[in-house]
């Protein structure tokens, strides 16, 4: 049986996936050597993860730029935004679906509350980082940036932190993702999942079905 | 006794005063032009302070101390240095230069200004028959300058004696003095060459210099220390030391030399001898705003995590991170269990076809 597909991921939605991913994969390895030469031995030198760092440093800009531009352009945004008021009022029902407290949850559209939350706080980490990032890249230019922020050690903890949140939420969201079953992942790479896919766990589709 | 102190005679009065300022040789004729012409005379006062920003000042070596005392600047009244003393130092030294040449002499404030208990922490003199207080002392003095030097990074940001629990509520002197230009000299101690170079400068042009956000003037304080260090290409070859007296790059023993602003790795200290890294001791960044403000010997602070508990990012960050495997492991073994994943769904999906 030839399975129905539909396409859940356009191929620019694609494309600023996996260039993000690539760009913040490489800026977290070569971060933590930077950070810790001696205890995070990955690199043998400095030279080439400091380049590494500023080469994906500015990918991460148009990566973080596009992918907004493309949410505005393809009114995206809806789908990914966390809007507080609907998504805090879905977020027992997601969190009972988590718990195995029940076996089925509402449709929420493209993406549950917990997804919405997590890639919106991603978009401000990635702002926060590049801001930060800037501030040491470059302390003479933005001196009173760095200043205002308390000072550049403060800055630097403050992107070391959020450094150490990247990590653990894209933990989190390559285990959720895998879980939920393998044509989730294959479709960030073809675009494409089997019609219906999500549709099992829905409780008033299963009604219609019914 | 003189009734009148004039510069010859303070000059006089500073016995033993005989260190070096390390101004260029070729400025100082054009100094000497300058206050023979009327440059306006220097005050010199000390606060909260440990007086190395005055030492650091008589270790000038090109040219001399003395020749800057005698021919450079007109300095009238400096606590450490001079020998006259009592009612003759403030009322002649100090109060008759500031009436006599209201708006027309530099001020330069050494430590910074505790306002704590009313300011009677610290007390430099006798007014009247009063205590002088230092912080009126820098209130009355500094709002009828010409502009302020601010020698230090106590005068300048607050540095050590503002620290956290800052008991007698020090301030640094922009917070004291508004209406009145101020130039930032930070560094713990400054380069004799920031200080004389600075007084230099507004002698000389009668204006400020350039200066960055933070007040202090670019011609010394544009520079990172990082790029300028001696042992940056260890840091590129990531050749680190591990302990103190290890040749390779201090990072790892906590050196700021990436966040401080300073011209001193090609400066020099001591007559163009050595710098703080060069000789094996880490950045600590002395002439920024926020120092001491950080663990001098590591590279980045400890994070409060209850009262009294501090855990560095990467212990936090290693708990939450076996945390969240657990939570995962947890999460797997519930999917399975449920049938969310796993042979069961797919038995489930094989009854939903037939």
């Amino acid at each position: 049986m030839v399975k129905q597909m539909e396409e859940r991921h356009s191929i620019w939605l694609r494309i600023f996936h996996w260039t993000n991913m690539i760009a913040i994969t490489l800026l977290v390895l070569t971060g933590f050597y930077i950070h810790a030469p001696e205890s995070f031995r990955l690199f043998s030198n400095m030279d080439t993860p400091r380049m590494l760092h500023f080469a994906m440093a500015y990918v991460l800009v148009f990566g973080v730029i596009g992918r907004v531009y493309y949410a505005i352009v393809a009114k995206d945004a809806k789908n990914v935004l966390f809007n507080p008021i609907p998504d805090i009022k879905n977020l027992p029902s997601m969190m009972k679906y988590y718990l195995f407290l029940s076996d089925s949850h509402p449709d929420y559209g493209k993406y549950n509350p917990g997804q919405k939350m997590m890639y919106t706080g991603w978009l401000v980490m990635a702002i926060c980082m590049i801001i930060t990032g800037f501030i040491l890249y470059n302390p003479n230019l933005f001196m009173g940036l760095g200043g205002s922020l308390g000072g550049l050690i403060a800055v630097r903890v403050i992107h070391y932190i959020i450094n150490w949140l990247f990590v653990l939420s894209v933990l989190a969201h390559v285990y959720l993702d895998v879980s939920e079953g393998i044509p989730v992942l294959l479709s960030m790479f073809t675009g494409k999942i089997p019609k219906g896919f999500h549709d099992s766990a829905h409780t008033h589709d299963k009604s219609i079905g019914a | 006794m003189p009734t009148k102190l004039s510069r010859r005679n303070f000059v006089k009065l500073c016995a033993g005063g005989a260190a070096a300022i390390s101004l260029s040789g070729y400025l100082a004729p054009f100094m000497k032009e300058a206050v023979a012409a009327g440059a306006p005379p220097v005050i010199w006062i000390q606060g909260g302070s440990c007086s190395g920003c005055s030492v650091s000042l008589l270790n000038s070596v090109h040219p001399d101390i003395e020749k800057v005392l005698l021919e450079v600047i007109s300095l009238r009244f400096h606590q450490t240095v001079m020998a006259a003393a009592g009612s003759m130092a403030t009322e002649e030294g100090l109060f008759k230069t500031v009436e006599e040449n209201k708006g027309n002499f530099i001020l330069v404030v050494e430590g910074a200004v505790p306002v704590g208990a009313d300011g009677n922490y610290c007390i430099i003199g006798e007014k009247n028959g009063e205590h002088l207080k230092f912080m009126d002392a820098v209130k009355e003095i500094g709002s009828q300058a010409m502009a302020i030097l601010s020698v230090g990074t106590c005068s300048s940001f607050g540095g050590i004696p503002a620290t956290p629990p800052n008991p007698t509520d020090c301030k640094p002197v922009s917070e004291i003095v508004k209406n009145v230009p101020i130039i930032n000299i930070p560094g713990c101690p400054p380069h004799p060459d920031w200080i004389v170079g600075t007084i230099a400068h507004v002698l000389l042009y009668g204006d400020l210099p350039e200066l960055d956000k933070f007040g202090r003037p670019t011609m010394f304080f544009e520079g990172i220390i990082h790029d300028n260090c001696q042992r940056r290409q260890y840091f590129d070859n990531a050749i680190f030391a591990r302990n103190f007296g290890d040749p390779g790059c201090l990072l790892e023993l906590g050196c700021k030399g990436p966040i401080a602003h300073c011209d001193s790795t090609y400066r020099l200290w001591n007559n163009g001898v050595n710098t703080c890294i060069k000789a094996g001791a880490p950045c600590i960044a002395c002439t920024e705003p926020e120092f001491p403000g950080w663990p001098i010997y590591e590279r980045i602070p400890e994070m409060p995590i209850a009262p009294g508990i501090t855990a560095t990012v990467d212990q936090i960050g290693g708990v939450l991170g076996a945390a969240a495997v657990v939570g995962i492991a947890g999460h797997l073994a519930g999917n399975v269990l449920t049938g969310r994943i796993g042979p069961k769904k797919n038995q489930d999906e094989k009854e939903g076809d037939n």
